[in-house]
């Protein structure tokens, strides 16, 4: 993880916005926070940049956290989705958790949980942008291995003397 | 006398010379006895004139006997007249005495009923201050009703309260973490921890806000009249109730023109009212397909009218004159109380005030709130 982490705050509390992006800007270090007071902002960013994780509080008017999830799968599969929701909420969490998001942060927010939380989400995107950028690699070597299986088995066919099976 | 005539002619038979002056005397006799007989006979014509006069005066007197029997039989028909007056008289009298007896009697049951309306007059006194002491009960009673309410109300906004009050919570633990950190990473520059922390302290007030509000709605103060703006009031109200209102995502416009109406009231009442409708709309809302509630109001000469209208499914016809009865409620048992709108009425009441609901079938319900203005108010719009 040596490029720069890019992460996206949505929530429609102005102070919270002020507070979790320094908290993470402390935390970790050299990571960029970008915020959004509304889902409908959120999905302006999301759609001119693919942030390594997106954080979203579940409640929100208009737009809520758990339609944002779902419109963040469709738009951007792959990135990570943490939710806020307030403290008990479970019947929430469960429907965040789903609906595909990676993890909840639960309020009162602890930063060392949140951070940690962060990291592993952001980690284990990493991870899965690996494998499958190996994954690619790997298809393109076979392919590449195929045609030169072919290319030989047909100078094989080609040497005189030598029956077809 | 014959005596005498035959012992002349004796003496006369006797001596001649005597006979002659026998026959001067009988001569002399016969002239007298003409002369009565004369006399005798104008006595019997008198008589007979008498007579004639007696029989006319009979006669005259057997008319008068006639006219007095007549004057009788009218006399006795007057007097028998008499005598039936006098019978009536006589049952009048008794009749009256009768009624003066009756009269007496009255005046004796009249003094006993001035007696027994004396003593009910001392019951009706005693009445009228049990009536007081029954009435100042009734308002405890009733202002007791009032706090039970609010803090029925206190209690269902606890839930919306609990998530306002988490959020700056959550806010100050971050803001204080940061300041942390930024102390042990030993960051020199002072005005970053400050700028945490004073953004730490503008949560806390937030917070300390919102609990100095609940207190203040939730103390059983004594009800105190002033000039009260209702723009604020309805703030106020708003702002206990807006995060349920902002999680149900209803949307609430509030619109009150340029004026600013000023109420001689009770602001925590009033307030209480606010939110006891706009706890009513947002239950009222929650099923339907769009949440929104209106709160429109106008100033016009001496009062002030305020609607909130919400965009449910309307009130069931026939309930809307039941809606305002306490314990009245068309929520789930545990649900509602029963009492918000009941309560909100009698504040109103209170305030001179009136409250009404319209209920267009297909549409949703819309409160009307009458409020006369403060009197200074009343003088400015009027001038």
């Amino acid at each position: 993880m040596t490029t720069t982490l890019s992460v996206l705050i949505v929530d429609d509390d102005p102070a919270l916005l002020q507070a979790l992006p320094q908290a993470l800007r402390l935390r970790m270090g050299g990571v960029t926070v970008e915020t959004a007071d509304s889902a409908a902002a959120a999905l302006e960013r999301i759609a001119v940049q693919d942030y390594d994780a997106i954080v979203t509080d579940i409640k929100m008017p208009g737009m809520d956290g758990l339609a944002l999830l779902a419109e963040i799968r469709t738009r951007r599969p792959d990135t990570p989705t943490l939710i806020i929701t307030g403290h008990g909420e479970n019947e929430l969490v469960v429907r965040a958790l789903r609906g595909g998001a990676c993890d909840f942060i639960q309020k009162p927010i602890d930063r060392g949980y949140f951070v940690a939380a962060l990291y592993r989400a952001i980690w284990a995107h990493v991870q899965n942008r690996r494998v499958k950028d190996r994954q690619v690699a790997l298809e393109c070597c076979a392919g590449e291995l195929e045609r030169i299986l072919d290319g030989l088995e047909r100078e094989l066919g080609a040497l005189p003397g030598r029956r077809a099976p | 006398m014959p005596e005498t005539a035959t012992q002349e002619r004796q003496a006369a038979v006797a001596d001649p010379g005597a006979a002659v002056t026998a026959e001067q005397r009988l001569r002399a006799h016969v002239e007298t006895l003409e002369r009565r007989l004369r006399k005798r006979d104008d006595q019997r014509r008198a008589m007979l004139h008498i007579m004639g006069d007696l029989s006319e005066f009979n006669k005259r007197l057997a008319n008068q006997r006639k006219a007095m029997l007549h004057v009788l039989a009218d006399y006795e028909q007057d007097r028998r007249r008499l005598a039936r007056q006098t019978e009536r008289l006589d049952s009048s009298r008794r009749a009256l005495l009768h009624i003066l007896q009756d009269s007496h009697q009255d005046k004796l049951r009249l003094e006993a009923s001035r007696k027994a309306m004396i003593h009910i007059m001392g019951d009706l006194r005693e009445t009228t201050a049990e009536m007081q002491r029954r009435e100042q009960e009734l308002r405890d009673k009733q202002e007791q009703l009032v706090q039970a309410g609010k803090l029925a109300t206190l209690g269902e906004l606890t839930t919306g309260v609990a998530h306002e009050l988490n959020n700056p919570l959550n806010n100050i633990g971050l803001f204080v973490g940061n300041a942390v950190d930024l102390i042990e990473l030993a960051v020199t520059e002072k005005r970053q921890i400050v700028r945490e922390l004073g953004h730490a302290m503008q949560q806390v007030s937030k917070a300390t806000e919102i609990i100095s509000h609940l207190r203040t709605f939730g103390r059983a103060a004594p009800v105190s009249r002033e000039p009260i703006s209702l723009r604020q009031v309805i703030e106020r109200a708003l702002s206990l109730m807006r995060e349920q209102l902002r999680l149900r995502e209803i949307e609430v416009t509030v619109d009150l023109g340029l004026e600013e109406p000023v109420v001689l009231g009770n602001a925590i009442q009033l307030e209480q009212v606010f939110i006891n409708l706009l706890t009513n709309a947002r239950d009222a809302v929650a099923e339907a397909p769009r949440k929104a509630i209106r709160i429109a109001g106008s100033t016009g000469s001496g009062a002030v009218e305020v609607s909130l209208a919400d965009s449910g499914h309307g009130i069931p016809p026939g309930l809307e004159r039941r809606i305002f009865d306490p314990f009245f409620t068309t929520k789930e048992v545990g649900k509602g109380t029963g009492l918000g709108l009941s309560i909100t009425y009698g504040i109103i009441n209170e305030h001179g005030g009136t409250i009404s609901v319209v209920s267009p079938p297909g549409e949703g319900a819309t409160f009307l709130i009458h409020l006369p203005l403060a009197p200074a108010q009343t003088e400015e719009t009027s001038a």
